[in-house]
């Protein structure tokens, strides 16, 4: 339907500008609009060859690219993540018809960085065997392999770096959520690793900017730690016992013998 | 996979063959496949499938010399000329001039005579001709081969054409690959696959569970394997063969998504299951689970790498253990450095960037054992970390290995320093009990397998008797009826 296909461009048109000018409510309403009209596009679902497939598959591709970063803008997770595996459909499926988006990587490390925080790693690596080779050397997906290899590594100073360094305005938003989860695995890794640090320490260690974010932290997330004399102390000694038996794994351990030893196979 | 062999045992030679032309030595390709094509129809005949993959091993022990002409003149038997078959499959084979005449004056004896119109014979045309095809590497007459007889198989549901049919979507699915189109025949798989599970063909739907299983995984699309392997219904597999491609699949999925522990049973079951002859795949299995060994923190023996006829395939994993054991960042990214072609081409490569945490993780552990007290700058010179701050990150990577349980150890954030604690008597722990139990529980599968294993010879439950038998066994059973009965009278 060249009309119909008219009025998208159009519409998207507008959409950009609307984001461009952060100008969130009216984006959410004529990325609505848009969405509708898609559902009257006839090469999609991919079901009939028409003669403006690549037109119509073009301009789907650049809503879904638009809808995600609005969707970041308005701080919506939900959406953000189903915007992101729509997107991810089109780049895997339309290689072959049209050249890639140029915004294409830029998209891909913001998906990876997307499943950091959450901890979902075994998903990161699935998403990074589709990438092709070449890709590893675009500036997006570096940042974010590199990222997850320090969280792997456990080298978190570098991490601040990277904070900083951001090669994308729009990875900016997700930055705040990676620094939370930051400080979280720090604060595991000094519990079990120091028996007390100094204040001072540990307030540059978990990268906090002032005493007073520092203490509202301990007190509301850390009520075990106690203050002593300008210095931490994590826990209390809490002595291990060495010599609980287990008995109740020896028990069943020794039931599933004498049931192998006894059953006919 | 470029390795991967055709893994048939070939070890069954064309025994009907051998024994009935004692005399004539040479006997003619085309006399075999006579031979061949009785088997079959004996099989067909008496509903026995063991027959049929007996004809399918021994087509493949004539796979090399097998030679146009006697494809053509083999089809001008099997077939009738009428059949639209005939006429495809005689157009995909080329003419050869001159040596027609040889084939009828080869084979005097044993006069083997072929019953026309058994859709068995039919598929197995199919499969003579897409197997010469490739062979000779005609591969789009091979495409349009396989295509055909697809589209045949599709009206025929008998149990004996599963064997021939299995063959067939194998090879189907190995030719695109060749051509490299496997994401055209998708669909194709997937809906064979379901008509296989509505027929019950077992054997169909393994083996289309692996090509659809290779497929994905051709194209990295790990996530849609694992999703199409967890809801395919899974059973008792029929062909080892198969069984050790899917544990194979299985492990790789499973590699990916970091799990590394059943990625590593899978990976070492595949490798031991293999036959000796498909030594590609062989090594292809090792390759993988020796990277999966180094993931989880254990160093595999030399012995592994020291495997006939492996050594050199397994030169640039034996490299990179080296690298790992010893702890030294900068031998590691030499390694692969060197050997990134070599990666890539096995598709480890984002496996091997996920080891440099490993190669850390133990040049830590090797000094927290050595050292009971270490300052952290002598940690960070000794691991060759080069960033701009080697000491803080130093710290934070012991911190962080501590929390995980890779060390023992605490930090003393004042002086510097990290003390190690007492490694202590390892027996009087629970640690001896867990090794125990894990090497029981292995023997017990092994003992449970092996035991499920064993094959009885088939139908010898099933011996007709003959009528005098069962004469026999009837007066014997008379008699002893009468003497009950005399007996019972006797007591009265």
């Amino acid at each position: 339907m060249d009309s119909g296909l008219e009025e998208a461009t159009q519409k998207l048109a507008w959409l950009s500008f609307a984001c461009a000018r952060d100008d969130l409510e009216s984006g959410v309403a004529l990325l609505a609009e848009l969405k509708v009209l898609l559902t009257r596009l006839h090469s999609l679902p991919p079901l009939e060859k028409t003669p403006n497939a690549v037109e119509e598959l073009k301009i789907a591709r650049t809503i879904y690219e638009n809808a995600v970063i609005l969707s970041l803008k308005i701080k919506d997770d939900e959406a953000f993540g189903r915007n992101l595996c729509q997107l991810k459909e089109f780049y895997i499926n339309t290689w072959l018809v049209f050249a890639r988006s140029p915004y294409e990587y830029q998209f891909l490390g913001l998906n990876l960085l997307r499943l950091l925080p959450e901890n979902r790693i075994s998903e990161f690596h699935t998403e990074l065997e589709h990438l092709p080779l070449e890709a590893l050397n675009h500036p997006c997906i570096k940042y974010a392999v590199e990222l997850e290899q320090s969280f792997m590594e456990g080298t978190y100073k570098q991490l601040a770096n990277f904070c900083q360094a951001v090669p994308n305005e729009t990875y900016v938003y997700l930055m705040d959520r990676i620094a939370e989860s930051v400080r979280d695995e720090i604060v595991d890794c000094s519990v079990e690793a120091y028996d007390y640090l100094p204040v001072s320490v540990a307030k540059k260690m978990l990268m906090f900017t002032s005493y007073r974010e520092f203490f509202e932290y301990i007190s509301e997330e850390q009520p075990e730690w106690e203050i002593k004399n300008c210095s931490i102390h994590f826990h209390m000694a809490k002595p291990k016992s060495h010599m609980d038996l287990s008995s109740f794994k020896l028990i069943k351990q020794a039931l599933s013998y004498a049931q192998e030893l006894e059953q006919i196979v | 996979m470029p390795e991967d062999v055709e893994m048939n045992d070939s070890q069954v030679p064309p025994a009907a063959a051998a024994a009935s032309d004692a005399p004539a030595p040479a006997q003619s390709t085309l006399h075999h496949l006579k031979e061949i094509a009785s088997v079959i129809e004996a099989g067909s005949l008496s509903k026995e499938v063991r027959r049929i993959s007996r004809a399918v091993r021994l087509t493949i022990a004539l796979r090399r010399r097998l030679a146009a002409r006697d494809v053509a003149a083999f089809l001008a038997l099997a077939l009738s000329p009428s059949s639209e078959a005939f006429a495809r499959l005689s157009a995909l084979v080329p003419k050869e001039d001159g040596s027609e005449m040889d084939v009828d004056m080869a084979a005097p004896t044993a006069q083997v005579s072929i019953k026309h119109g058994l859709p068995e014979i039919e598929i197995y045309c199919y499969l003579l001709v897409l197997i010469f095809l490739i062979d000779n590497k005609k591969y789009d007459e091979a495409k349009t081969c396989a295509s055909a007889s697809i589209a045949r198989l599709k009206s025929l549901n008998r149990r004996t054409v599963d064997v021939l049919a299995s063959r067939l979507y194998s090879y189907y699915s190995y030719v695109h690959e060749l051509t490299n189109t496997l994401a055209d025949i998708r669909g194709t798989l997937l809906a064979l696959h379901r008509m296989a599970t509505l027929h019950h063909d077992e054997l169909g739907q393994e083996t289309l569970l692996n090509l659809l299983l290779r497929n994905y995984l051709h194209y990295n699309l790990y996530d849609q394997a694992e999703k199409l392997r967890s809801k395919a219904p899974r059973f008792e597999a029929h062909s080892n063969q198969q069984f050790c491609r899917y544990l194979f699949y299985l492990g790789k999925i499973r590699t990916i998504q970091l799990e590394y522990t059943d990625a590593k049973e899978s990976l070492l079951q595949a490798a031991r299951k293999a036959p000796t002859t498909a030594r590609g795949f062989r090594i292809q299995c090792n390759k993988w689970a020796i990277i999966v060994r180094l993931l989880l923190g254990e160093i595999p023996e030399r012995t592994v790498f020291m495997q006939k006829g492996m050594k050199a395939a397994l030169t640039p994993y034996f490299e990179l253990t080296n690298a790992v054991r010893v702890g030294d960042l900068e031998l590691f990214r030499s390694v692969a450095d060197k050997y990134s072609s070599t990666f890539s081409a096995d598709r480890t490569r984002n496996l091997i960037v996920r080891l440099r945490h490993n190669v850390i993780r133990t040049g830590l552990r090797n000094i927290s054992i050595s050292y009971s007290r270490i300052s952290l700058a002598d940690i960070a010179k000794k691991l060759r970390l080069d960033s701009e701050n080697p000491v803080a990150d130093a710290e934070s990577i012991v911190a962080k290995a501590i929390r995980d349980g890779a060390i023992d150890a605490t930090i003393d954030h004042a002086n510097g320093w990290m003390v190690s604690k007492e490694t202590g008597d390892v027996y009087s722990t629970n640690e001896p009990q867990i090794a125990f139990n894990s090497r029981i529980a292995f023997c017990l599968n092994m003992h449970n397998e092996a035991v499920k294993a064993l094959r009885f010879p088939p139908n010898s439950h099933k011996e007709k008797e003959s009528a005098e038998k069962r004469r026999e066994r009837l007066q014997q059973e008379e008699e002893l009826a009468k003497h009950m009965a005399e007996e019972d009278d006797d007591d009265f």
